[in-house]
């Protein structure tokens, strides 16, 4: 865990090498995802399970446009960011307005509105059939249609996603999401409006959400009627406590986890949720830190070993 | 010169009056103490004071203006801070970084707020390590809250609310639960802050209040019974009768 960054580019450049490039983008598209979450879940200690209301409002929005209006491709993630950061901004007020179960509860029940809207809305959405024919037009010569050129267009998004993510963590409001989650009361007394704070945190992390939608649905050309379900909402949750939701990293290597099981073991084994089950079990039992923690863990465990 | 006031403050909960017509006045610079039986009221009149909630009726008056109702957030940044009776810190973080986040909210500005690195905060960063040092745990800065003993976590308590350059400190017990070494420790400590800060203490230990306050009102079923200095209050025949002869008087 030395050299974060140096692993990262390797893996960025040897991924598809190993995997099909779809699902290697696909993995980079998630951590994004993931980041946005983590900064709520992680960061502010508020356990989103309506995130892919935002990711998948984003991708209908950009898709559609995409698709009838023929807009370059970083409008169209202009679109899905602030669509993604919109819709966080509605469902966010509501939600900060509780606690607790009832908190988590409001965020699942606002991403099944938002999901009946994107099944009943069958002349926009193309309902359960999903929305198909999203294009991925060529930008000045950049044929975005090569799997590999998207998939270096991805990479090279999800490491500027990260680089922000890591900005925004490291800086004031990094902290006091953190004191948040640490103590409400003490945050509000010091002088910080939580429900101000906590509403940030989820424009922001609806953001990252829609950012992730938009790549989504450019990525496999359509927008599934999945993308906006609790499903969806579900696993991103389920990646990045796998990962490790109390650090920068752990959403993605959450999502390679998660992503190269569901792609790659699902074709061996019908029954790989199976795996992610005993996977999740183990990190909730064991290993609150998930794979990151593992990793510490094994390190401090081999050093300490060198040493006697 | 009154710096802090409340005008026939109440609250009531349901049919409670926690806090009953209650009217203080605290001077600029002075150490005003409030003691009174467990169950007086003196917790509830803090939340008052910090809008934690409003009161029910009556007003309060921070250097002749109006704050009633306005909500805790706001009231941090008006330049009162409190500490808690019960140790209310930040655990996972360094003592420290509990004492930055403090100086940051009530800092000059919030410029960079979401995209300057904490450590680029120099005048935040002083002032946070001037609250540790205030209160004696400058050596422990990297040490976990979680991991001190009770007795620091008090320390640390009252560095936060230090932090906060406050006008006004609110003192919440702030020896709850030390032993009698530590109680000397807390004691001193607040004794190096008499003169440069105005403090509203609560308190339970007697002795303590009588050495250290300028002033002591008491509180007694939610009303003040008396107010006067340290002698006044020893010598108070209603004041004797609501600690001595309890409930009955």
């Amino acid at each position: 865990m030395k050299h974060p960054t140096v692993l990262l580019i390797a893996a960025i450049l040897l991924l598809p090498l190993a995997v099909r490039p779809a699902i290697a983008t696909e993995i980079w598209i998630f951590a994004v995802f993931g980041l946005g979450l983590n900064l709520l879940l992680g960061y502010t200690g508020l356990l989103s399970f309506g995130q892919s209301t935002f990711f998948g409002s984003a991708a209908y929005v950009a898709g559609w446009l995409l698709k009838h209006y023929g807009i370059n491709v970083f409008f169209a993630l202009g679109i899905g960011v602030g669509v993604g950061a919109a819709s966080a901004a509605v469902v966010g007020y509501l939600c900060v307005q509780r606690s607790g179960l009832y908190f988590i509860m409001l965020t699942f029940a606002l991403n099944q509105m938002f999901y009946f809207i994107a099944y009943q809305w069958t002349t926009v959405t193309g309902g359960e059939d999903g929305m198909p024919g999203v294009p991925r037009p060529a930008f000045f010569g950049i044929d975005f249609k090569d799997p590999l050129t998207y998939y270096a267009f991805v990479s090279l998004l999800f490491l500027l996603s990260l680089w922000v993510m890591k900005r925004i963590v490291e800086s004031p409001l990094g902290k006091i999401l953190q004191a948040i989650r640490e103590n409400e009361v003490r945050a509000e007394a010091v002088g910080y409006h939580v429900a101000r704070f906590k509403l940030l945190a989820f424009v922001i992390g609806g953001a990252f959400s829609g950012l992730a939608g938009v790549l989504y649905a450019m990525l496999f050309g359509i927008v599934p009627l999945e993308a906006i379900s609790f499903v969806t909402s579900g696993n991103v949750v389920f990646a990045t406590l796998i990962g490790g939701s109390g650090s920068l990293y752990g959403p993605v290597i959450g999502s390679f986890v998660f992503i190269w099981l569901s792609e790659s073991v699902s074709t061996l084994w019908a029954r790989w949720p199976l795996l992610l089950g005993v996977a999740f079990v183990i990190v909730v039992l064991f290993l609150r830190g998930g794979v990151v923690e593992a990793w510490t863990r094994f390190w401090t465990w081999r050093s300490s070993k060198h040493k006697a | 010169m009154a710096l802090l006031e409340t005008q026939s403050l109440t609250k009531s909960f349901g049919a409670l009056r926690a806090v009953n017509d209650v009217s203080l006045s605290i001077e600029a610079g002075s150490l005003h103490s409030i003691i009174g039986p467990n169950g007086a009221g003196k917790t509830t009149l803090f939340n008052l004071l910090t809008g934690t909630f409003p009161p029910t009726s009556g007003r309060i008056v921070l250097d002749g203006r109006d704050i009633t109702g306005t909500p805790a957030a706001r009231v941090a940044h008006l330049g009162l801070a409190r500490s808690y009776q019960r140790t209310t810190v930040f655990p996972a973080f360094s003592l420290l970084d509990n004492v930055w986040v403090a100086a940051f909210a009530t800092g000059k500005s919030w410029r960079g707020l979401i995209w300057r690195k904490t450590g680029r905060f120099p005048e935040v960063g002083e002032r946070a390590r001037q609250a540790l040092a205030d209160v004696g745990l400058l050596a422990k800065a990297d040490v976990p809250a979680r991991e001190i003993s009770h007795g620091e976590q008090r320390q640390l308590e009252l560095a936060i609310a230090l932090a906060a350059a406050p006008r006004v400190l609110l003192l919440d017990e702030p020896a709850a639960g030390l032993s009698p070494d530590e109680t000397r420790k807390m004691v001193s400590l607040v004794r190096t802050l008499k003169g440069r800060y105005t403090i509203v203490l609560i308190e339970h230990k007697i002795d303590i209040i009588m050495s250290v306050s300028d002033r002591i009102s008491v509180m007694h079923f939610g009303s003040l019974i008396a107010e006067g200095t340290p002698q006044e209050i020893q010598k108070n025949a209603e004041v004797r009768r609501a600690y001595l002869g309890g409930v009955a008087a």
